[in-house]
C-alpha cells in the first residue's frame, strides 16, 4: 500500500497547498455552474433533455480537465526539482510511485467533479424544477457521467504522465497538458453531443467501454514508459 | 558490505562506467574521485538500486543490485548534492513519510529523533521551504538515515555548505563510520577526502585508474624535497643544475630562499645537491622532504591517464 502513502502526501502537502492549482481547479469548477445559471431555458422533450444532460457532462468534464493540468504539473515538478530521486532510492515498486501520483491527482479531481455535478444539479433543479431536472437526469445516469469522467482523467492523466516523463521541463508538460486539455475539450464536447443525440444510456455505456480500452493501453504505454532509467536519464 | 564487480553502465550508446570493479567495507569510508563525467554520480546510483547496471553486479550486504533492487535501496541510504525537499511539507511529516516508505515501526518517534541528532528538533512543524541550505541538507541526511541503513552512498554531500556546516558534516560522517557503517562518498573536495576517506577510487572516463589507502595514493609518485638557504638563489639553481638536479622555485620564510627538486634515489641526490651548495658558498638552513598533498597525487593520476 506504499501508492497510498504517496497519493495522501500528493492529496495533503500538494495539493491542498498549492494556490495556483487550487485557483485553477476553481476555475474549472465555477464554469459550468456559470453555464447552468447563463442558460435561457430548458425546451421540453427529447431536445431539453439532452441539454441538460450536456449541461451534466460539462459539470464533471470542465473539473476534470484541471486534472489534467494537474497531474503534468506535478511529474514534471518532482523531475524538475529533483525530488524523484529520493522517491526512486526507496524501497519502491516504480508501479506504485506512478500509481501513487496518479491516485494523489485523480481523488481531488473527482471530489471536485462530484461537487460540482451536485451544485449543477441543485442550480438547475432551482431554476427549471426538481421533477424536470430528475426526469432527465436519473441516478444512473449521473452515477455512468461520474465514472465517465474518471475513465477520461485516467486516460489523459496517463498520456499526461508519459508525457511528463519524456520532456525536461514544467514548462514543456504545462504546454502539452494545455494541448491534451484543448482536444480533449473538443473531443467530449463532440462526444456529449453524440451521447445525447442517441440517448438510453446505450452511447455513455458504449464511451464508456472504449474509455476503458484507452485506459488499459495508456497505462501500460505509462507504466512501459515511465521507467526510473529513462526518468533518472533525464533529471 | 559493498562489492562492486565488473560494473558497466552505458547510456544510449554512452560508455559511462566501463568494468568498474572496488568494494567498501563496513566501518570504512571510501572517497569515490574523478572529474566530471567521470561515472562517480552513476556508479552511486547503481549502487544504490536506482539505476541498473548494463554489464556486472553490485552486492550490497551480500543482495544483488540486479535480483533484488529493492532489498538493496532497503539497505542504503542515498544523499545527493542537492537535498530535494518537498518544500511544502514541515520537517516532521516529510521524514515521517520517508520512514514509512522504508516501513520504520514509528515513522513519527524515528522523525523527531533524528531531528535531535542533527540539531532541528526545535523546527520539526516549520515548512522546509523556510530552511537554509545548510538545514536542508542535514534533512537530506535525516532523510538518509530514517531507517538506520549499513550503506551510505553520500554524493557530494557538502556542496555549496559553509565551512563550519561542512565541518560539522565531517565530523557527523566519522561518527557513522564509527558505529560501523560503510560509506561511499562521492566528492571533488579533496582536502575533504584526504581528512577522512580511508580508501580511493580514482575514475576516469567511467574506468577505475586508481584504487588504495589514501595514503598510499598521496606518497606514490616522485617524493619531491624542498632546501632553504641563505643566499643568491641564481647561484644556487646554477650549482645544482650542474649537479644534475632541476629545480623550481618553493616557498620560504625568514629571508630565506627555497628551492624544491624531484628525487627518484633521495639517498644519492639530496648529498649531491647539498654538496653543490655548500660547495657554491651558500649556507643551507634546512633540507626536507615535502609532503605530498592528494590534490598533488591526484592531478599527477589524471596527467598521467591523460597522456
Amino acid at each position: 500500500m506504499k501508492w497510498w502513502l504517496i497519493a495522501w502526501r500528493e492529496i495533503r502537502w500538494e495539493v491542498f497547498l498549492d494556490r495556483a492549482s487550487l485557483l485553477r481547479t476553481g476555475v474549472f469548477v465555477v464554469i459550468p455552474l456559470f453555464f447552468v445559471v447563463s442558460n435561457r431555458g430548458i425546451p421540453a422533450g427529447a431536445a431539453g433533455d439532452a441539454t441538460l444532460i450536456g449541461l451534466a457532462l460539462q459539470s464533471v468534464f470542465f473539473p476534470a480537465l484541471s486534472g489534467v493540468a494537474l497531474i503534468a504539473a506535478t511529474f514534471s515538478a518532482e523531475k524538475e526539482n529533483g525530488t524523484l530521486v529520493p522517491l526512486l532510492a526507496a524501497p519502491i515498486r516504480d508501479f506504485d510511485i506512478v500509481l501513487g501520483k496518479l491516485v494523489g491527482m485523480v481523488v481531488p479531481v473527482m471530489v471536485a467533479c462530484t461537487v460540482t455535478l451536485a451544485a449543477g444539479y441543485g442550480l438547475a433543479a432551482y431554476r427549471y424544477g426538481l421533477p424536470r431536472v430528475a426526469h432527465a437526469l436519473s441516478p444512473e445516469l449521473l452515477y455512468a457521467v461520474l465514472v465517465l469522467s474518471l475513465l477520461y482523467l485516467v486516460t489523459t492523466g496517463s498520456v499526461t504522465m508519459i508525457v511528463a516523463a519524456r520532456v525536461k521541463t514544467s514548462r514543456a508538460a504545462q504546454q502539452i497538458a494545455g494541448l491534451v486539455i484543448a482536444l480533449s475539450a473538443v473531443l467530449f464536447a463532440g462526444l456529449g453531443f453524440f451521447a445525447s443525440q442517441l440517448g438510453e444510456g446505450w452511447p455513455l455505456l458504449g464511451l464508456g467501454v472504449g474509455l476503458v480500452l484507452a485506459d488499459v493501453i495508456a497505462l501500460e504505454v505509462a507504466r512501459r514508459v515511465w521507467q526510473r532509467e529513462e526518468v533518472i536519464g533525464r533529471v | 558490505m559493498i562489492e562492486v564487480r565488473h560494473l558497466t553502465r552505458r547510456f544510449e550508446g554512452t560508455l559511462a562506467l566501463d568494468d568498474v570493479s572496488f568494494e567498501v567495507h563496513p566501518g570504512e569510508i571510501v572517497a569515490l574521485l574523478g572529474p566530471n563525467g567521470a561515472g562517480k554520480t552513476t556508479a552511486s546510483r547503481i549502487i544504490g538500486g536506482i539505476l541498473a547496471p548494463s554489464e556486472g553486479d553490485v552486492l550490497v550486504d551480500g543482495i544483488s543490485v540486479r535480483k533484488d533492487a529493492n532489498a538493496v535501496r532497503a539497505r542504503c541510504g542515498f544523499v545527493t548534492d542537492q537535498p530535494s525537499l518537498y518544500e511544502r511539507m514541515p520537517l516532521r511529516a516529510y521524514l515521517a513519510f520517508f520512514a514509512r516508505l522504508y516501513d520504520v515501526a514509528q515513522p513519527d518517534i524515528r522523525a523527531a529523533e533524528l531531528a535531535k541528532l542533527l540539531g532541528l528538533d526545535d523546527v520539526l512543524g516549520r515548512k522546509l521551504a523556510t530552511f537554509s541550505r545548510g538545514m536542508r541538507q542535514k534533512v537530506a541526511i535525516a532523510r538518509a538515515l530514517v531507517h538506520d541503513p549499513p550503506v551510505l552512498l553520500l554524493d557530494e554531500p557538502a556542496t555549496a555548505l559553509d565551512p563550519e556546516m561542512s565541518q560539522m558534516l565531517r565530523g557527523f560522517i566519522v561518527s557513522l563510520r564509527a558505529r560501523h557503517r560503510a560509506i561511499l562518498l562521492t566528492t571533488h573536495d579533496l582536502d575533504e577526502a584526504q581528512r577522512i576517506a580511508d580508501r580511493l577510487v580514482v575514475l576516469y572516463k567511467g574506468k577505475v585508474l586508481r584504487t588504495g589507502a589514501t595514503a598510499d595514493i598521496r606518497a606514490a609518485g616522485r617524493p619531491s624535497y624542498t632546501v632553504t638557504f641563505a643566499g643568491d638563489p641564481a647561484i644556487a639553481r646554477d650549482a645544482l643544475a650542474r649537479a644534475g638536479i632541476d629545480t623550481e622555485s618553493a616557498s620560504a620564510r625568514d629571508g630565506l630562499t627555497a628551492l624544491r627538486f624531484a628525487a627518484d634515489d633521495p639517498a644519492v641526490v639530496n648529498p649531491a645537491a647539498l654538496r653543490a651548495l655548500l660547495d657554491a658558498g651558500l649556507r643551507v638552513v634546512t633540507l626536507a622532504a615535502e609532503e605530498r598533498s592528494l590534490e598533488d597525487a591526484y592531478l599527477s593520476i589524471l596527467a598521467e591517464a591523460r597522456r
